[in-house]
């Protein structure tokens, strides 16, 4: 075992997050005044240094090659880079939204750009994982992060008993992550994802499976995926708006690059799945459950951060069939999902960042009631959240539309055809979601307006709602070089 | 006696260990028992990663488990500050009564 100093440079993005996230909290320590907003200016640069950092180690590589790094602990490859690119892109997002929001509304931290950095490396850290050991890092440096950002606005009785909520369903999660981890290793004798995928066929059978079925579990807890799910809605609404935005998209697919690496690329494979381990199985289970219970419930919500928490969940779902299709032997099903975690992000960003922009003072205007008439007062805000909520609904010509139909067209090529009524459950509840983002369009454009609507404004914010569903038109309409990623 | 005890046994008692805290995260009300239990949790699955690791006669085993103890003590001290904050808000830390969210 030898210590390769090379290595260092391929973990790049990862060096310069963490490098900059601890530079923040140092900084926040000397810093003096009340304006903190210098500070998100410093954590933008930072973040797209990793995400720059990222795509220039893209093109290094070639388009199959990968490279195991330091005693193969991570892995270098361009799905790897492509997914930390996307983590400091979202980072830098979340940094944009946060200044106006702590002003408005009274919480300015300045800690919040260091976690929010720290945080994306366990992200980045999560995306090149290649044992246990990092994931269960990866998953750590994430979740701990993100627990202190959502218990940030501390005089807020929501937001702390938020914070109390997802900190102890996530520390449940992570003995489930724990103790599965520990008996998958029982059962091949190593952490190491590449000799795990060498010996699963020779390993201890009752141990694989049980153990990957608590790792399900434990991710399924991560990502929201129902029965799993109970903790989003609460922590979502709770947590200041800027952190429910960086939860619900940047979390959301740093756990499922994990799961990429983990289930679809070392543990799946062409002929795993439904038979050696059979995680694939639990795993179609979870996806129906999520997408339909999702939806369902995202219907009755009348609180547009309830409601788009559910949203995210059904999300998770198509997601979770991305996945199943990825395991059992889809070739295309990578490219699909890593599609529809960009496309997923950007437009959660985009929509949470509209949801901080029509908020003021004293009055967040969670309520769709508090929405009415908002085309009338403010149309550039009302138009990007329609893009933004028909790109959720997965309809043309957006970035959504294109999501759900490779994920959908991947999981037709499952070998077998074997999800294909999953595939069908899929379609049925886009067009259920369809109804429920509609309500807020039908709301903004529809009514009138009961008063005048202040809002939250800052360059930063606007630049959000702005390049978001631009970016997601673009991917709708030329979708093609995306899929090349 | 001492002689006959095996790897079987850790295994066995780790998995009570964990089946324990598990039971207590489920059915207690109390957010610090609930933590201790979490930790309980954490611990039965180090203990199970040292029992296969030297099983296996593998040293990576052996490190995981120290990362996976110096992450439960960073998470630890992120959950008692959350419980402080809690507790300065309503002078209870019962998660029955935290109910202000909607459900």
């Amino acid at each position: 075992m030898t210590f390769n100093t090379g290595d260092l440079l391929y973990i790049a993005p990862f060096l310069v997050l963490a490098v900059s996230g601890m530079l923040l909290v140092l900084a926040e320590a000397f810093f003096t005044g009340k304006d903190r907003t210098a500070l998100a200016g410093i954590t933008v640069a930072g973040a797209l240094a990793s995400t720059v950092v990222s795509i220039v180690l893209y093109r290094h590589l070639g388009p199959t090659s990968s490279r195991l790094l330091f005693s193969e602990m991570l892995v270098a490859d361009r799905t790897g880079y492509v997914l930390s690119g996307l983590f400091g892109v979202v980072a830098a997002l979340a940094a944009l939204l946060a200044p106006s929001h702590q002003r408005t509304h009274g919480w300015v931290v300045g800690e919040y750009y260091g976690i929010l950095l720290l945080t994306a490396s366990g992200m980045v850290l999560l995306a090149q994982a290649a044992n246990l050991a990092t994931v269960f890092l990866g998953v750590e440096t994430m979740s701990i992060g993100v627990y202190v950002m959502t218990a940030l606005r501390r005089r807020s009785r929501r937001g702390n008993e938020a914070a109390m909520k997802y900190f102890l369903m996530g520390a449940f999660a992570t003995a489930f992550l724990l103790y599965g981890m520990a008996l998958v290793y029982g059962a091949v004798g190593t952490t190491n994802l590449v000799q795990i995928q060498q010996r699963l066929v020779s390993g201890n059978l009752g141990l694989l499976t049980v153990g990957s079925f608590l790792m399900i579990a434990a991710f399924a807890f991560k990502v929201a995926a129902v029965p799993f799910h109970m903790w989003a809605p609460d922590a979502y609404e709770g947590a200041p708006t800027p952190v429910t935005a960086f939860m619900a998209a940047a979390v959301k697919a740093a756990a499922f690059a994990a799961m990429m690496r983990v289930f679809g690329q070392f543990m799946g494979g062409d002929k795993l799945p439904y038979g050696v381990i059979g995680w694939a199985s639990p795993m179609v289970v979870l996806a129906a459950l999520t997408i339909t219970v999702g939806n369902i419930a995202a219907i009755r919500q009348d609180n547009i951060k309830r409601m788009l928490a559910y949203s995210s969940i059904s999300h998770a779902g198509v997601l979770l069939v991305g996945l199943c299709a990825m395991g059992l032997g889809s070739a295309s099903g990578k490219a699909a999902m890593v599609y529809y975690l960009i496309a997923y992000s950007l437009t959660t960003m985009g929509a949470f960042a509209v949801v901080s922009y029509v908020g003021s003072k004293d009055n967040e205007r969670l309520d769709i009631e508090d929405w009415a008439g908002l085309a009338s007062r403010h149309p550039a805000a009302a138009l990007a959240m329609t893009v933004c909520l028909l790109s959720l609904g997965g309809m043309p010509p957006t970035g959504g539309f294109f999501a759900k139909f490779y994920v959908f067209k991947s999981a037709m090529e499952a070998q077998d055809q074997q999800l294909l009524w999953l595939t069908a459950i899929g379609v049925i509840n886009s067009a259920i979601s369809i109804f429920y983002y509609l309500r807020i369009v039908t709301a903004m454009y529809f009514k009138d307006a009961r008063g005048e609507i202040a809002t939250t404004r800052s360059a930063g914010l606007v630049f959000v709602m702005a390049a978001c569903p631009l970016v997601i038109l673009e991917m709708g309409l030329f979708p093609n070089w995306w899929l090349t990623l | 006696m001492l002689m006959n005890i095996g790897y079987g046994h850790f295994l066995v008692l780790a998995a009570l260990l964990f089946a324990i805290g598990t039971a207590g995260v489920l059915l207690r009300k109390n957010v610090l028992i609930i933590m201790m239990s979490i930790e309980l949790m954490l611990n039965a699955a180090n203990l199970t990663i040292l029992t296969f690791a030297r099983m296996h006669g593998d040293l990576g085993g052996h490190s995981f488990a120290m990362v996976v103890i110096a992450v439960a003590a960073a998470e630890v001290a992120v959950g008692l500050a959350i419980v402080v904050a809690i507790f300065r808000g309503r002078r209870h830390v019962d998660v029955d009564k935290m109910n202000i969210l909607k459900h």
